[in-house]
């Protein structure tokens, strides 16, 4: 009885080491494919983010300057537009995928951009892209 | 031990030579043993493999976010600037050429732009901002040939470094003019920018509108 224990408990022990081994060596494989997979999606989804948000500061600052510099159209409102869009952005931290708020304040810094546009009455050729990005696994 | 005498017992009935039949049950079971821990070697490999990913695909997504965000965003306030002096230009009717002028710039940064991308999705190792920033400013090519014919064209490097004008390949003959290849050897960004200034002072426009463009 004695005897047949130990060479079940031999067997059991290698099935348990071989698995572990292969374990082993498939976690440290899997860490590093995980941070180059991850990162490569992460620059693709970041990189259409900072693109956005990019074009909305560009358009709006551009378009601030403008609209001061204009001798006789100067307008209250699109100015506030122009200014409400900036400080949207600007406490916008679109560098981080892990914000709570991401999808919201995306959303109300496209309807701001849309406003403004719309006052302006202009079509800027960059589009707004619908609906959300996935920012997360 | 008592396992041992069991399996002849199973294998012998119908079997005439016994002892054949015991060496071939040792072979087989040696095999299968053999195989049994490969099998469980590749077992272990997958649910590794699966659990360290796991762990660090969220946090390479994170990373990689963030690298994305921080250097593409200079292109998009380009493009946005230069969008805005042109919707601008369309509301005051300003000549076509200068509007022109402002559609091919947003081209090229649209070009550069993908050249970026394309560089991000490309890199296999871990780099640090810099040295994708590095990266973009050896990007002379970006204003010079256009995507779908970067890939194909050989020669692209000799004709970066040619100071003779060469519209073969480049879909914007204005950038092959002799006064312009100065600018060649510099970063694309830093051109686009010299062009958008000297559209703006052609525009009447303050100076102004560039400001936040200064950093890039």
């Amino acid at each position: 009885m004695a005897v047949e224990q130990d060479i079940f408990d031999a067997v059991v022990m290698a099935d348990e080491r071989f698995h572990g081994e292969g374990y082993q060596e498939g976690y440290e494989e899997g860490s590093s494919l995980g941070i180059v997979e991850g990162k490569r999606y992460g620059m693709v989804h970041g990189a259409k983010i900072g693109s956005e948000i990019g074009c909305y500061r560009g358009f709006a600052l551009a378009w601030k300057c403008l609209l001061h510099s204009g001798a006789g159209e100067k307008d209250s409102r699109k100015m506030k537009v122009v200014e409400a869009l900036i400080a949207l952005l600007q406490d916008f931290p679109y560098d981080d995928p892990t914000y709570e708020k991401l999808h919201e304040d995306l959303d109300r810094i496209r309807g701001k951009f849309r406003q403004l546009c719309s006052l302006l009455n202009v079509q800027p050729d960059f589009k707004v892209t619908p609906g959300g990005s996935g920012l997360a696994f | 031990m008592s396992w041992f005498r069991a399996a002849p017992e199973n294998a012998s009935p119908g079997d005439q030579d016994v002892f054949d039949e015991e060496a071939d049950e040792s072979l087989l079971a040696q095999r299968e043993w053999q195989g049994h821990m490969r099998k469980r070697v590749q077992e272990g490999y997958r649910d590794g493999l699966d659990a360290g990913k796991a762990l660090t695909l969220q946090r390479g997504f994170n990373q990689g976010y963030k690298e994305g965000a921080d250097v593409i965003i200079n292109y998009g306030l380009l493009r946005g600037t230069l969008s805005a002096l042109l919707s601008w230009c369309h509301l005051h009717g300003n000549s076509s050429t200068l509007i022109s002028k402002i559609s091919n710039l947003l081209d090229t940064v649209d070009q550069c732009e993908e050249c970026v991308l394309r560089r991000l999705k490309s890199v296999t190792s871990q780099p640090r901002v810099t040295d994708l920033l590095d990266a973009i400013e050896d990007m002379d090519l970006c204003h010079v040939v256009p995507s779908d014919q970067a890939k194909g064209d050989s020669n692209a490097e000799i004709n970066t470094d040619s100071d003779s004008p060469n519209g073969m390949g480049c879909s914007h003959p204005e950038h092959c003019r002799p006064k312009e290849h100065a600018h060649l050897e510099k970063p694309s960004l830093s051109w686009i920018l010299e062009q958008t200034s000297s559209l703006v002072k052609q525009l009447g426009v303050p100076a102004d509108i560039l400001q936040h463009l200064r950093q890039l």
